[in-house]
């Protein structure tokens, strides 16, 4: 089990006795789970195991059937904050943030339209605010140009066009929203080996800044690689929790998951 | 100012032409760019007319014009953007079935309390004693004026539907109408952008109603039927319903070809006035609506371009 000995100034999140469940089958069936106890937690678990469902019930894209989500602003460094009441779109500005697993974009959005929109705040939302564009655009175009360049984006004024352009234009989205909790869905399915290299790099330096980062991936070797927690779930329960080491030697996840030609 | 080039009649034909353009463009941002589909826009405009006219016969105010007609124009305006809060509030979440039937249904309501409510908006029978909050000496003198005004307002609103473009605003509005879910998850609240913007439409369709009921003098209830919402929805969707100047260019090609060139200069029989233009009318804007559907579903203009907006505004 990890070392708590260190309580990091980082959000966590607490789902206790979450349920879910669709047309009477149980999808998300979790007791008690901490996330963020450690910098970069991995979730992973056969498909259907219920990481998706369960990150979506954590930003209430998907109600609860029962139970609670509960964020612990800086490590309990703050007033908790029941998540599973509030709605959707009040999760990005508590920090919570998560990337998708499918890919999403605005069709009508350029890449220039979505950056901005992510750094936009409420009050230059506003319908009687016309002229705020420039200012908007010069407070954050350092910001916005350094990730277009890190990622390789050729012209910020055209729309995203390929699967992995958009996969990235999303992540950068959720980077560009300064997240302290981030949860990433599958951010490196389809994306070429250098990109994924890319993905993780900002990971790193995110968690090195204090945001807690939970990641659902496929790709294993960016798991053991990166993680500093493993949650294995499956059939809509966490089974096991520990280190990447500690996970991969495990019989059940093994037998269930791994196949003994990965270990 | 001599006015003998200008007939009551292009007066009246003008008039439609920029109040359709007007409500084309409240309805673009609504359907245009947030995807609230809204078949009720003469319920709107309704509310804001009889409010006005209503408020403005039937009340003994301490004081006279202009102000009688502000305060008056005023809370016809607001009561139009409460309507628009209490039906926005009530379709914002639905999917766009729902949106037509919930907004078309509110029309029918209005239509219905203007027919029924006889001691307050005359019934069927109509309501008289509205008249222009100034006096220039002739009817048409103040009709030009009036014409004058709604253009004036027309452009405003224009103005701001170019800056909406334009603005973090704007681009929220898109976002919502395009991916609610994604705005969502990047921190937009969703329902109360839709909410606010659909007050804010309705609010101006209830000020173009306004206007629109100073100018007739007398309002009836036959104001109040589909054809205004389907003129405004054929202008826009026939222009581009994701245009700036769609609805202007939709309703120059609808209203001004039809009230204007065909019913002003054509040389057609004057038994056909009364009946035939009007129906036929009605006939040719279905049949443009199907047809811009079937050829050309983004309209003359064609669809968003932010791309362009972008180079122009931000570089590459």
């Amino acid at each position: 089990m990890p070392d708590n000995t260190e309580t990091p100034a980082r959000h966590q999140i607490r789902v206790e006795e979450a349920v879910k469940s669709f047309s009477g089958r149980v999808v998300v069936d979790v007791d008690h789970m901490l996330l963020g106890d450690r910098p970069i937690e991995g979730l992973i678990g056969p498909n259907g195991a219920g990481k998706t469902t369960l990150m979506r019930m954590i930003m209430h894209a998907t109600g609860l059937d029962r139970g609670t989500v509960t964020l612990i602003p800086n490590g309990s460094g703050g007033d908790e904050v029941v998540l599973s009441r509030l709605p959707t779109h009040r999760m990005a500005g508590l920090g919570v943030v998560k990337s998708n697993q499918v890919i999403m974009d605005f069709e009508k959005l350029t890449i220039w339209d979505s950056l901005l929109l992510s750094v936009a705040d409420a009050k230059q939302e506003t319908p009687y605010r016309m002229f705020g564009e420039k200012a908007l655009f010069e407070q954050h175009e350092e910001e916005m140009r350094e990730h277009l360049e890190f990622f390789g984006f050729a012209d910020p004024t055209l729309h995203a066009m390929s699967a992995g352009e958009k996969k990235l234009l999303d992540i950068v989205r959720c980077l560009l929203l300064k997240p302290r909790f981030l949860m990433l869905d599958e951010p490196t399915a389809g994306l070429p080996d250098e990109m994924t290299e890319k993905v993780m790099q900002r990971v790193r330096a995110l968690a090195d800044a204090g945001t807690a980062i939970v990641i659902v991936e496929h790709d294993l070797n960016v798991i053991w690689k990166l993680c500093d927690e493993v949650h294995f779930m499956a059939e809509g329960k966490l089974i096991l929790r520990g280190t990447p080491d500690e996970i991969r030697r495990h019989h059940t996840v093994i037998e269930k998951y791994l196949g003994e030609g990965h270990v | 100012m001599n006015l003998n080039w200008l007939s009551a009649f292009l007066i009246t034909g003008l008039f439609s032409v920029v109040m359709v353009a007007g409500l084309a463009l409240l309805l673009h941002l609504q359907l245009g760019l947030t995807r609230i589909a809204n078949f009720g826009v003469v319920g709107f405009f309704g509310t804001g007319m009889y409010v006005y006219g209503v408020l403005y016969v039937r009340v003994d105010w301490p004081f006279g014009d202009p102000w009688q007609f502000l305060v008056c124009a005023l809370a016809g305006t607001v009561a139009a953007g409460i309507a628009g809060t209490v039906v926005g509030w009530l379709i914002a979440d639905l999917d766009v079935d729902a949106m037509l039937l919930g907004t078309f249904g509110f029309a029918t309501m209005v239509f219905i309390l203007a027919t029924t409510q006889k001691s307050l908006t005359g019934g069927a029978l109509g309501m008289g004693g509205l008249r222009f909050p100034y006096k220039l000496g002739t009817v048409k003198a103040n009709e030009a004026l009036w014409l004058l005004i709604l253009v004036i307002i027309v452009a405003g609103i224009l103005f701001y539907v170019a800056r909406v473009h334009r603005s973090p605003y704007g681009r929220m509005l898109i976002a919502v109408g395009d991916n609610e879910a994604l705005a969502r998850s990047l921190g937009k609240p969703a329902f109360r952008a839709k909410l606010l913007q659909f007050t804010v439409g309705s609010a101006g369709m209830g000020l173009l109603g306004v206007m629109y009921g100073v100018l007739e003098r007398f309002l009836v209830n036959t104001n109040l039927g589909v054809e205004l919402t389907l003129a405004a929805v054929v202008a826009l969707v026939l222009g581009g319903s994701a245009r700036v100047w769609g609805g202007v260019i939709g309703a120059v090609l609808t209203i001004g070809v039809f009230d204007i060139v065909v019913q002003s200069y054509l040389p057609l029989p004057k038994s056909w006035y009364g009946q035939a233009i009007p129906v036929v009318k009605q006939m040719v804007y279905g049949a443009t609506l199907i047809a811009v559907l079937m050829f050309r579903p983004l309209g003359i203009l064609g669809g968003m371009r932010r791309d362009k907006l972008m180079r122009r505004v931000h570089g590459a």
